[in-house]
């Protein structure tokens, strides 16, 4: 079995891997490194529960990514968004709008709705509901995670009004 | 009813920040020390065959794996993986001919993705490379996918406990004709001025629910069988996983991990017999199975699709004199939950209109598909697309209005309802049909589209829904509580009652913090233990609110009894002229006389003679309040569902604008819950009759197990979505609550289907609506 000494960051950490050239990053984070906060939905890139973050912003589906390709790569999941106990402000909406149900799509659900404020501080509920596409939820019907990304973005505006502005009109 | 401080508040969700943070533990997340994997090897080419070769030999071979099963290696009892055999006397179980005909591993394939053997192994990828090295061979037998192939008298017999593959239909004994009803209905129908009449197909659906299913086993050095399972119902399966090895419940337990959405998915076993059988050969060593997603599609239970006849009567005043109706549903490989839906479809039609008379006829035979078993709705949703279609048809003949027919005919207070006899005790649909149209604007916009030209032509159309919350009196109904008080005053709430993602143990929570006079904090739920808990039937019929609510209220008042009888010995004051706030217990007419609860409970757990007399101090023994509660009723909810939305008739799209939903909830104990039930409810319903349907080829192979082919709604396409909770205390639910886990789903399947007719002017028969089917409408 060929494989590559990997380096990458997970949620701040480094980590050097020797890792098979055909394992996605999904089996790795899950099974290698007992992640289990990112969530295996179809292992086909069809529903997004399996989503991260990579280098900031940029969301990949984990279970179409193979791993050796993330060398020198921050990668972000969920558990790498709160902050010293206190929760990101898309994770505070989510509960505080009721937006979460079985929970099994959240991990996902959330680091696109982070993704999606960081490239538009302030969507539109038409932006939101087509940055969402491709993370299903079906417990949702999407109506209380489109509030609580509108939510997030209002919270997030007044703790960063430099950003506000630059971003605004995006 | 003096005023609630936590039962109807928008707190936080109990499990919010566990899932918001990655940390809630789903079957797949759990990791054990020398975990083994197991592979069910599945028959992928054929939807019916016998296997005439298994050679285990080769793939025994295979650097990593432990052991491979055949169907002789695991236990030759077989099972129902539904759980409804459970839930009726010995009698009703054989007037209704429940069987058990699902094996282990099998040899005679029924559906696709049926498993014939099992591979353990130390990794996923020695099990995969394993399952290729499996010897097989198949003899292919004809393939039936619907109801009137496999009835053929020539047909391959499915079991011989069921001869002419008729898995069920509703058994003479107790239905009369094999027919639910009342009144004579073709004398009624000839009195009838309007007749309106077709066939309808209702499709396959998948529930879809996020977590693919997961198992973990392990068969202990005590010789107990544990499984973590995201079932939701941990108290019946540990019975059915019993009853398969021959083990006493007592050496059965079953973690409840939490649950990924269930949808009906998860309502019984799905593959427990399978890692539980694995787990028996290693004893000692867990084994974890996980569904791949097409797997999870393919290997379990559906919806019940079928062909629904039905004929609707009516005199000129829009009375419905007689309604006659005949489902039968296309049962899938197995017989699982085979008496039970084609029962519940002709339920709800029963308990929704004042027909004169009804005669509802239900039966299902065996098909080549995967096993249709519980799904959000429970042949509602079935019921729901020709009947709300048929009604407005015939207002349309004779030119009432949908709404106003609906106020003057659907069945109220006092009426029987969906079994016959037992009568509703309280209904809100009335207001909820009247603000709902006044809400969405109903008579300008059917005023206003009755004249449109061009090719997108907007519809608005209006259903309504009865459901249930708790399915007595045809099943059982038992939850059994605990509550054990703390020496610090807190409560420790035991019970096994489930929570699929939708609130229950939030809601729960509140209504045992209410009823103790605690504060929230102050209250915990253990859940998930099959060890720690007594009896639940668990989380289905809509029922976890209402019948889990009512029994933690009971168990919540014989706690505050027992803490008011010791209060009252502490303050020498009878019973009943005290009170309670705020954690302390005073006398109504002078609080200053008063006890904290503190002082009783910790006196009641550490409880030391006094040095000086020897006696007690106070009253030994720590508080425990105890339900074993039967719920006396099963308080229907009603609602009233709009839908708005625009068809292009050049292309057969349909464009959802909003979905209005008026709901009689009785009393929304955690109203974020009530509104995402039903939002989710909604975008199953709209999925229902709009786009989802599991599609087979002749050869019986699923074509579209995958996200990407079987179109779910996704955020664009979903309408704007309004919700009205119209709250109407309910006599028997606690504080007057009524469910809401499964109703969402079903009159927006009407509604939408009424609004393409108000559109288009044209009724399509089959679900779900595709463009295609559309616009070949169009052009007839």
């Amino acid at each position: 079995m060929k494989t590559h000494s990997t380096t990458f960051f997970v949620n701040n950490k480094e980590y050097t891997l020797d890792i098979p050239v055909h394992r996605t990053l999904l089996q790795v984070l899950r099974d290698d490194l007992s992640m289990t906060d990112v969530k295996y939905g179809c292992g086909a890139g069809e529903c997004g529960a399996c989503t991260v973050l990579v280098d900031g912003d940029r969301p990949i589906l984990s279970c179409l990514t193979l791993a050796v390709l993330m060398n020198g790569r921050k990668i972000t999941t969920v558990a790498g968004l709160e902050k010293e106990g206190e929760l990101h402000p898309v994770q505070e909406a989510f509960v505080e709008e009721g937006a979460i149900q079985c929970g099994y799509c959240t991990p996902g659900m959330v680091l696109k709705s982070v993704s999606i404020l960081e490239k538009n501080p302030s969507p539109t509920e038409k932006d939101i509901r087509r940055g969402l596409e491709g993370n299903i939820c079906r417990c949702t019907g999407y109506e209380k995670i489109v509030k609580a990304v509108q939510r997030a973005s209002i919270a997030l505006a007044a703790s960063s009004p430099v950003k506000q502005k630059e971003g605004g009109k995006v | 009813m003096s005023e609630l401080s936590i039962v109807g508040k928008r707190i936080p969700k109990i499990d919010a920040r566990e899932k918001v943070t990655g940390r809630a533990v789903y079957a797949a997340d759990i990791r054990m020390p020398g975990m083994l994997y197991g592979k069910v090897v599945r028959c992928w080419n054929y939807a019916h065959a016998t296997v005439t070769k298994l050679d285990l030999s080769e793939a025994a071979k295979v650097p990593g794996v432990i052991k491979v099963l055949g169907p002789q290696d695991v236990t030759s009892n077989t099972y129902n993986s539904g759980v409804l055999d459970l839930m009726v006397s010995d009698e009703m179980r054989k007037m209704l001919g429940d069987i058990e005909d699902q094996p282990i591993f099998t040899d005679h394939v029924k559906h696709q993705a049926d498993g014939i053997c099992g591979i353990i192994a130390e990794t996923e990828e020695a099990a995969e490379r394993a399952a290729e090295k499996i010897i097989v061979e198949y003899e292919p037998l004809p393939v039936y996918l619907t109801a009137e192939e496999s009835m053929k008298p020539d047909a391959v017999q499915f079991t011989p406990l069921k001869p002419g593959n008729k898995a069920f239909e509703l058994p003479e004994p107790a239905f009369p004709g094999n027919a639910y009803g009342w009144g004579d209905v073709d004398e009624a129908m000839k009195k009838a001025d309007v007749v309106v009449e077709d066939a309808f197909y209702v499709p396959k659906q998948k529930q879809c629910q996020m977590e693919p299913h997961a198992y973990v086993a392990l068969y202990d050095d005590r010789g107990r069988l544990n499984c973590w399972t995201s079932t939701q119902m941990p108290k019946l399966v540990q019975t059915k996983l019993a009853r398969l090895f021959e083990l006493p419940m007592s050496r059965v337990k079953v973690n409840q991990t939490t649950v990924g959405g269930g949808f009906g998915a998860r309502l019984g076993m799905v593959a427990e017999p399978q890692a539980c059988a694995m787990a028996m050969a290693v004893p000692g060593k867990p084994v974890m199975i996980q569904y791949l997603r097409e797997e999870d599609w393919v290997a379990s239970e559906s919806r019940h699709p079928g062909m629904y006849w039905m004929k609707m009567g009516f005199k000129k005043d829009g009375m419905p004199v007689a309604v006659d109706a005949h489902f039968t549903s296309y049962k899938g490989g197995y017989y699982t939950q085979g008496s039970g839906v084609a029962f519940t479809t002709g339920a709800w039609l029963a308990g929704m209109y004042k027909y004169g008379a009804l005669r509802y006829r239900g039966d299902s035979y065996y098909t080549n598909q995967v096993p249709c078993g519980a799904y959000r709705g429970y042949g509602n949703p079935q019921t729901n697309f020709p009947l709300e279609q048929l009604i407005d048809r015939a207002c349309n003949e004779l030119g009432i209005d949908p709404v106003d027919w609906r106020i003057k005919w659907h069945k109220d207070v006092g009426d029987d309802g969906w079994c016959i006899g037992f009568k509703y005790p309280s209904c809100a649909l009335t207001e909820c049909l009247e603000r709902g149209a006044q809400a969405i604007g109903w008579k300008e916009k059917r005023a206003k589209y009755s004249t449109q030209t061009g090719s997108k032509r907007r519809g608005i159309g209006v259903a309504c829904m009865n459901h249930t919350s708790g399915a007595m009196p045809m099943l059982l109904e038992h939850t059994v509580v605990s509550v054990r008080l703390n020496e610090d005053a807190s409560a420790e709430v035991i019970l096994s009652c489930s929570d699929l993602g939708c609130g229950a143990h939030t809601a729960l929570t509140q209504i045992a913090a209410e009823t103790l006079g605690f504060p929230l904090e102050d209250v915990h739920l253990l859940t998930g233990n099959s060890d720690a808990s007594g009896f639940d039937i668990g989380a289905h019929a809509s029922r976890t609110t209402y019948v889990g609510g009512g029994a933690v209220k009971q168990a919540c008042e014989d706690v505050k009894r027992q803490l008011f009888e010791r209060a009252s010995k502490h303050l020498g004051t009878p019973a009943d002229q005290l009170e309670m706030k705020d954690k302390r217990i005073f006398i109504k007419n002078d609080p200053q006389q008063s006890v904290d609860i503190k002082t009783i409970t910790t006196l009641g757990v550490i409880n030391l003679p006094d040095p000086a007399t020897g006696q007690p101090v106070g009253e030994p023994g720590q508080i425990l309040g105890y339900a074993s509660y039967f719920p006396p009723h099963n308080s229907p909810p009603f609602s009233a569902c709009f839908v708005e939305l625009e068809v292009d008739t050049e292309t057969g799209e349909v464009k959802l604008l909003e979905c209005l939903t008026a709901y009689d909830i009785g009393r929304a104990i955690h109203p974020p819950s009530v509104e995402g039930q039903l939002d989710g409810g909604v975008h199953h319903g709209l999925g229902n009759v709009l786009t989802e349907e599991t599609y087979y080829d002749k050869k019986g192979l699923c074509l579209n197990s995958n996200f990407t082919d079987y179109k779910l709604l996704g955020p664009s396409d979903m309408p704007k979505l309004t919700n009205i909770l119209v709250e109407q205390p309910d006599p028997y639910g606690p504080y007057g609550a009524k469910s809401c886990g499964e109703e969402g789903i079903v009159p927006p399947i009407g509604a939408a289907a009424n609004a393409v007719y108000n559109a288009i002017g044209v009724q399509i028969k089959e679900a779900p609506i595709t463009p295609e089917k559309i616009l070949k409408a169009i052009k007839k």
